[in-house]
C-alpha cells in the first residue's frame, strides 16, 4: 500500500470512528433523522490533482481565475486616494446603463451627464419595440416607445445619440455596449455606418454588443426568427465583426437572464455554455479559425443566489468547463479564447432580493459581493437594495452598495487572496459536483442536436418554468426560507426604511410624447428617402437571405446607408426566415 | 357557487416584456388550486386579450407586466372588456408595480396588485373569495 | 369588436342572445351548459332547433403534432371563404387537482380577433362520456349562433378524446414525421374513427415515408371494396397544403351509405350516454338521501356482503 493509500484508509477509519461515536450520538440527542451540517474530509477529494483541477491563477484551466489580479485590483489603492467613482464612468470605459424616449430625448439626456462630467461611451438600453424588431408606428410598439430604452427606427435616429460623442468621446475613444440581441445586425451595421460617414477605420471601433440571442427564447422572450436562423445572423455577425471590426467584443453571453428565469444553477451552467458551444461552431462554420474570435467573446454574468458556497463554486466551475470546452473541443490554443470574459462574476441576483424589509437586501447583496470577491473577481455588491422597488435605483442605495463593495475591498481585504477556497476539501469536491452535473446536462443537450434543437422542442423553457414552479413551492411550503417572507413575518419584526431619493432621470413628460414624436419622424423620414433605393437593397437583402451562405451583413449595412428602417428590414428576414412560436408549457 | 362550476382564469402577458416567469408559476400554480387557466403566451394586444376573455367566458383576466407600462396597458383592458359588456370580469395585476402607482390601477378598476413574491396561493385565495 | 351590453344570466336570456348574435351570451351559455348549472338541459332543448347545419370537423393527432397550428390555418383559409367559426379546444385536466392548463390558443394568434371565429377551450373534467356529451353541446350552441363550421381539437391520446372527436361528422387524424413505428400503433381505436390522415409538418424530412406507412396501415385493415381515406401532406407552419385539405373536409360526403350507418350509431351512442347521466345522477340522490348507500357500504365494511350481490340487490328495484 502507497502512503497516501494508508493515509486516506486511516482517514476512512477514523471518519468511522467519528461517524459512530461523536456525530450519531448527538443527531440521536436531538432526535434527528439526520445532520443537519456536513463535514468534508480528504475522502471528499481523494483523487484530487491540483494542476489538472485548479492550476495556478491565469493558467489553463482557469479555476482559480483569469489573472493574478485584474486591472481594477492594480490600481484600487490609487483610486481610493482619488475618490474614484465608478458609476460615474471613466472617459475610457462605457458610462452609465440607460435609454429611453426618442434619440433626441436621450441625446439631451447625454449632453447633461456629460456636462456633470458623468462621461464614458453611451451603454445604451433600446424599447421592446426595438428590441423586438418593431418600429415605433408598429400596432405591437402601442405604450412601448421609449419606455425601457431609447427608440431606434433609422439610422438618423442613432447618429442623432451620437451627436455628442466626437473630440475625446470620438467614437473611436470611447467603447460603445448594446443591449440588442434579435436586431443584434442592424445595430452593428448602424455602428459600422455611423464610423464610414465620420471617416473613422472600423478596425478602430470598440465596444460591446450583448448579441446573445438564444438566451432570449429561454428566459428574456425578445427573439423574432426561429433559433437557426438566429444562429445564422449571428455567424454572420461573428465573420464580420472578426475582418472588420476586430476590436469590438462580438457578444455578451450569460446565464444571468436563464437563472433569473428560474433555472437551476446547474441547468443555468449548462444552458449557458450549450449556448456558447452552438456560437462558437457558428463562428467555425462561417469559416473562422477559433482562435480568430473566441478572445472577442464574453459573458455578462451567470446567476446568482444567496447560498454562497455553491456560487464559488459555480464561478470557479463554470471557468474550468469553458476552458476545457475550447481547448479540448475546439482545440483552442490562445489561452485568451479560454476565459470567461466577464464584468461581474458571482452575486445573489435580482430575484434573491425581496420587496418585504427592503433593506435586508443590502445584506444580501454583501453576500453576494463575498462569494464574488472569493471567486476572482472584484467583490462587487449587487444589486442596490431598492431593486425590487420598481424600476430606478435611488441615490441612496447606490450610495451604499458602492460603499459596501469598497468595505469589502478596502476593510475586509476580500480580494487580497486569489482562489481563497483552492484545496478545500469541500469546494474542490462541491466544484467537481456542479461540473459533473452541468457537463452531464450539457450532453444530454448534445444528443437532442444542440442547444438550437433544444430551444425549439421547448426542451429548455419547459425545464426552467418547472423548477421556478417547485422554487415557488418549496418557498410556499417552508422547505427553503427567505427571512422576512416566509418566515420571521411576526408582529415583533420592524420594517426599517431609509429615505430614498431617485434622481428624476428620465422626464416624464418627455416619456410621454415619446412615440407621438418618433412616429412623426419616422414618417418625415419615409417622406424624404429615396425610396427606390430602399426597395432595392431591401430586395438584395431578401434575395441573399435565402442562400444561407451568403453573409448578410454587407446587405444590412447597404439597407442602414438607405435609411431603410428597422422593421422593414426585419420583415424582410421574418418573411424569409418566418417568425419563431414558443412550444407549449 | 354550483357544484359543476371550475374557476377559469386568463392569463396574459400584454405589451413586448418577455419575463414569463411570473406568469408560468402563477398559471401552474393556480391549476394547481384547481383553477381552469388559459395561458396565451407572449406579446398579446390589449384586443387580443380582451376577446380571449370574452369568448372563454373567464372569471378572472390576470395581467403580467414588468415592463413599467402597467398604467396604460391596464387601462386599455379594462375599456376593452367594458366596450364588450364584460366589466364584471375581474382584473388582477401581478409583476412590478411601484407603489405609487397601485391607488392609480385600482381605481380604474383593478381589483387587485400582486407584486414580486407573493404566495401563489395567496392569489388562489384571493379568486375564490373575490368571485 | 362587436359591442355588446352586459348579459343576465337566465338561460332564457341567454338562449335569446345567442339567437340574436351575441358573443358573451354564448360564451355565458356555454359556461352554464358546462357545469351543467339548473336550467342547462332547457337550455339545450330550446337550442336544439336552431341546430344541425353545421359541419363538425374533428382535429386529433398526438401532442405536438400540430393540431392547433393546423387548426387556425383551417380557420383562416375557411373565413376567406366565408365560413363562421367555432373553435373547440380540449385539453386534459389534472388528475389531481381538477384544474388545467388550456394553451392550444398559443398557436391561434392570428385569428383571435377576427369576428367570424369564436374559440373555446375546455377541459376534459375528469368523466369520459360527460366530455363529449359537453362538447357536443357546446357545438350545438356554436351551430345556434351560427357558425356553420366547427372544428374540435384533442388529442388523441386517450379514449375520452376518441370519445370527444366521435362526435364530429368528419375526423381527421394529424400524423407527422418521424412517427413511423406508431402508426402501427394508431391502428386500434382510432382506425376507425378517422375520414382522414393528414401528415403535417411535411417542410420536416420523412413526410413521404410516413405517408408511405399509412397508406400501408389503411392497405392492410380497410375492408376490400370499401373506399380507403384520403391522405394529404400540409405544413401548417409554411401554410402549404391547407387549401387543398379544406377542400377535402368541405367536400360532400360521397360514401352516404356508411355515412348514415354513422349517423345511427351517433345517435345512439348520445342517448346512452345521457341516459347514464341522468340515471346515475338519480340513483346518486336517491340512494344519498334514503341511506341505501349509506348501508350498503357499511355491510360491505363489516363484511357481511359482496359488492356484486350488493348491487344486484340496489338494483332489484329497477330491474
Ligand atoms: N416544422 C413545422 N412545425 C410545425 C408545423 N405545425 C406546427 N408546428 C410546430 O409544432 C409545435 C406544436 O404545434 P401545436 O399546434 O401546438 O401542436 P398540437 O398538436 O396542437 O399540440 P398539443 O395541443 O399540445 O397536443 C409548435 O412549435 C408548432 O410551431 C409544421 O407544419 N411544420
Ligand atoms: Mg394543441
Amino acid at each position: 500500500m502507497s502512503d497516501n493509500k494508508k493515509r486516506l484508509k486511516n482517514i476512512e477509519y477514523a471518519e468511522a470512528e467519528w461517524k459512530k461515536n461523536v456525530l450519531d450520538k448527538r443527531v440521536g440527542r436531538f432526535n434527528l433523522s439526520k445532520s443537519p451540517t456536513r463535514f468534508y474530509s480528504p475522502l471528499a477529494v481523494s483523487n484530487f490533482n491540483f494542476l489538472e483541477k485548479v492550476g495556478f491563477p491565469g493558467q489553463y484551466p482557469f479555476t482559480a481565475g483569469n489573472n493574478p489580479f485584474d486591472y481594477w485590483r492594480a490600481y484600487a489603492e490609487d483610486a481610493a486616494k482619488m475618490g474614484y467613482r465608478p458609476d460615474w464612468g471613466a472617459a475610457s470605459g462605457v458610462g452609465k446603463y440607460g435609454g429611453f424616449g426618442t434619440a433626441e430625448d436621450y441625446r439631451d439626456y447625454l449632453i447633461r451627464m456629460h456636462s456633470m462630467g458623468r462621461t464614458g461611451g453611451p451603454n445604451m438600453a433600446f424599447d421592446l419595440a426595438t428590441q423586438c424588431g418593431y418600429d415605433s408606428d408598429s400596432p405591437y410598439a402601442e405604450g412601448e416607445v421609449g419606455r425601457v430604452g431609447v427608440a431606434i427606427d433609422a439610422f438618423n435616429d442613432f447618429a442623432t445619440i451620437y451627436e455628442p460623442y466626437t473630440g475625446d468621446l470620438e467614437i473611436d475613444r470611447v467603447p460603445s455596449n448594446f443591449t440588442i440581441n434579435a436586431p443584434a445586425a442592424i445595430i452593428i451595421a448602424m455602428y459600422a455606418v455611423l464610423a464610414e460617414k465620420r471617416g473613422i477605420p472600423l478596425e478602430k471601433l470598440r465596444g460591446t454588443p450583448q448579441n446573445d440571442i438564444l438566451k432570449e427564447y429561454i428566459a428574456r422572450g425578445t427573439y423574432i426568427y426561429p433559433p437557426k436562423h438566429s444562429l445564422r445572423l449571428f455567424r454572420d455577425i461573428c465573420v464580420f465583426c472578426t475582418q472588420h471590426m476586430p476590436k469590438l467584443n462580438i457578444n455578451s453571453m450569460g446565464g444571468y437572464h436563464i437563472r433569473e428565469a428560474g433555472a437551476t444553477r446547474v441547468q443555468d451552467l449548462a444552458f449557458s455554455m450549450s449556448n456558447a458551444t452552438a456560437y462558437i461552431q457558428a463562428g467555425i462554420d462561417g469559416g473562422l479559425a477559433v482562435d480568430s474570435f473566441a478572445p472577442k467573446f464574453t459573458f455578462n454574468a451567470f446567476g446568482g443566489s444567496m447560498e454562497i458556497y455553491q456560487e464559488i463554486a459555480l464561478q470557479r466551475a463554470a471557468r474550468r468547463i469553458y476552458a476545457r470546452l475550447l481547448k479540448e473541443r475546439f482545440n483552442a490554443e490562445n489561452p485568451r479564447s479560454m476565459m470567461i470574459r466577464q464584468p461581474i462574476t458571482a452575486h445573489i441576483g435580482c430575484s434573491s432580493t425581496t420587496l418585504q424589509r427592503t433593506l435586508n437586501n443590502l445584506t444580501r447583496a454583501v453576500v453576494g459581493g463575498m462569494a464574488a470577491g472569493m471567486s476572482g473577481g472584484m467583490p462587487g455588491v449587487f444589486p442596490p437594495f431598492d431593486e425590487p422597488l420598481g424600476l430606478g435605483h435611488s441615490q441612496e442605495a447606490v450610495q451604499l452598495q458602492l460603499d459596501a463593495t469598497r468595505i469589502l475591498i478596502y476593510e475586509a481585504k476580500v480580494a487580497d487572496v486569489n482562489d481563497p477556497w483552492a484545496g478545500s476539501y469541500f469546494m474542490e469536491s462541491l466544484t467537481d459536483e456542479i461540473e459533473a452535473k452541468s457537463l452531464a446536462e450539457m450532453e444530454k443537450i448534445e444528443n437532442m442536436g444542440g442547444a438550437v434543437a433544444a430551444i425549439e422542442s421547448g426542451y429548455m423553457q419547459k425545464a426552467i418554468s418547472k423548477s421556478a414552479y417547485e422554487r415557488q413551492k418549496r418557498i410556499e411550503s417552508q422547505e427553503e426560507f427567505v427571512v422576512g417572507v416566509n418566515c420571521f413575518t411576526g408582529e415583533n419584526e420592524m420594517d426599517v426604511n431609509v429615505n430614498r431619493v431617485v434622481e428624476a432621470t428620465y422626464d416624464p413628460e418627455l416619456l410621454k410624447s415619446a412615440e407621438d414624436r418618433q412616429k412623426r419622424k419616422l414618417a418625415e423620414l419615409k417622406r424624404q428617402r429615396d425610396g427606390k433605393a430602399v426597395s432595392s437593397t431591401l430586395a438584395a437583402l431578401k434575395e441573399h437571405a435565402r442562400d444561407e451562405n451568403k453573409n448578410l451583413m454587407p446587405d444590412i449595412c447597404e439597407c442602414v446607408r438607405n435609411n431603410a428602417s428597422l422593421q422593414e428590414i426585419c420583415d424582410v428576414l421574418r418573411d424569409i426566415f418566418g417568425e419563431f412560436q414558443q412550444a407549449r408549457f | 357557487m354550483n357544484e359543476g362550476k371550475k374557476m377559469r382564469v386568463l392569463m396574459a402577458k400584454p405589451g413586448l416584456d418577455g419575463h414569463e416567469r411570473g406568469a408560468h408559476v402563477v398559471a401552474h400554480g393556480l391549476r394547481d388550486a384547481g383553477f381552469e387557466v388559459i395561458y396565451t403566451g407572449l406579446r398579446q394586444t390589449t384586443a387580443q386579450i380582451v376577446n380571449t376573455a370574452v369568448q372563454e367566458d373567464v372569471d378572472v383576466v390576470g395581467l403580467s407586466i414588468l415592463s413599467g407600462a402597467h398604467l396604460s396597458l391596464s387601462q386599455k383592458v379594462i375599456d376593452g372588456l367594458k366596450n364588450a359588456g364584460a366589466e364584471d370580469v375581474m382584473v388582477i395585476i401581478g409583476g412590478i408595480v411601484p407603489d405609487e402607482d397601485i391607488p392609480s390601477l385600482k381605481k380604474m378598476g383593478v381589483r387587485e396588485v400582486f407584486t414580486a413574491g407573493t404566495p401563489v396561493s395567496e392569489i388562489a385565495n384571493f379568486i375564490t373569495r373575490s368571485t | 369588436m362587436k359591442i355588446t351590453k352586459t348579459v343576465e344570466n337566465s338561460w332564457q336570456s341567454l338562449v335569446d342572445g345567442v339567437q340574436a348574435g351575441n358573443i358573451r351570451a354564448m360564451a355565458r351559455l356555454i359556461t352554464q351548459v358546462e357545469n351543467r348549472e339548473p336550467g342547462w338541459k332547457d337550455a339545450m332543448k330550446a337550442i336544439y332547433p336552431h341546430t344541425g347545419s353545421a359541419r363538425i370537423l374533428g382535429i386529433t393527432g398526438s401532442p405536438g403534432a400540430g393540431k392547433s397550428t393546423l387548426t387556425c390555418e383551417i380557420a383562416d383559409e375557411l373565413v376567406k371563404r366565408g365560413h363562421q367559426i367555432g373553435i373547440i379546444a380540449v385539453d386534459p385536466s389534472s388528475p389531481f387537482s381538477g384544474g388545467a392548463l388550456l394553451g392550444d390558443r398559443l398557436r391561434m394568434k392570428k385569428i383571435f380577433t377576427l369576428k367570424e371565429v369564436f374559440i373555446r377551450s375546455m377541459a376534459t373534467r375528469g368523466t369520459l362520456g360527460g366530455m363529449s356529451q359537453a362538447a357536443r353541446d357546446v357545438a350545438r350552441i356554436m351551430d345556434a349562433f351560427g357558425k356553420d363550421v366547427i372544428l374540435i381539437e384533442t388529442v388523441g391520446v386517450g379514449q375520452d378524446e376518441i370519445e370527444v372527436v366521435k362526435t364530429a361528422d368528419r375526423v381527421m387524424m394529424v400524423c407527422i414525421p418521424g412517427q413511423g413505428d406508431n402508426i402501427q400503433a394508431l391502428k386500434a381505436g382510432v382506425m376507425e374513427i378517422a375520414d382522414l390522415y393528414v401528415v403535417n409538418k411535411a417542410d420536416m424530412p420523412g413526410a413521404d415515408e410516413v405517408m408511405a406507412d399509412i397508406y400501408a396501415m389503411l392497405e392492410l385493415s380497410s375492408e376490400a371494396g370499401q373506399p380507403t381515406p384520403p391522405v394529404l401532406k400540409t405544413s401548417a407552419l409554411k401554410n402549404q397544403g391547407i387549401r387543398e385539405l379544406v377542400a377535402t373536409l368541405m367536400a360532400d360526403s360521397t360514401e352516404s351509405n356508411r355515412h348514415d350507418d354513422k349517423e345511427e350509431m351517433r345517435i345512439k351512442e348520445e342517448i346512452f350516454s345521457l341516459v347514464e347521466d341522468e340515471v346515475l345522477r338519480f340513483l346518486r340522490r336517491r340512494w344519498e338521501e334514503n341511506g341505501e348507500i349509506a348501508e350498503a357500504a357499511r355491510q360491505m365494511i363489516e363484511q357481511k356482503k359482496d359488492p356484486y350481490s350488493i348491487v344486484a340487490e340496489l338494483l332489484n328495484q329497477f330491474i
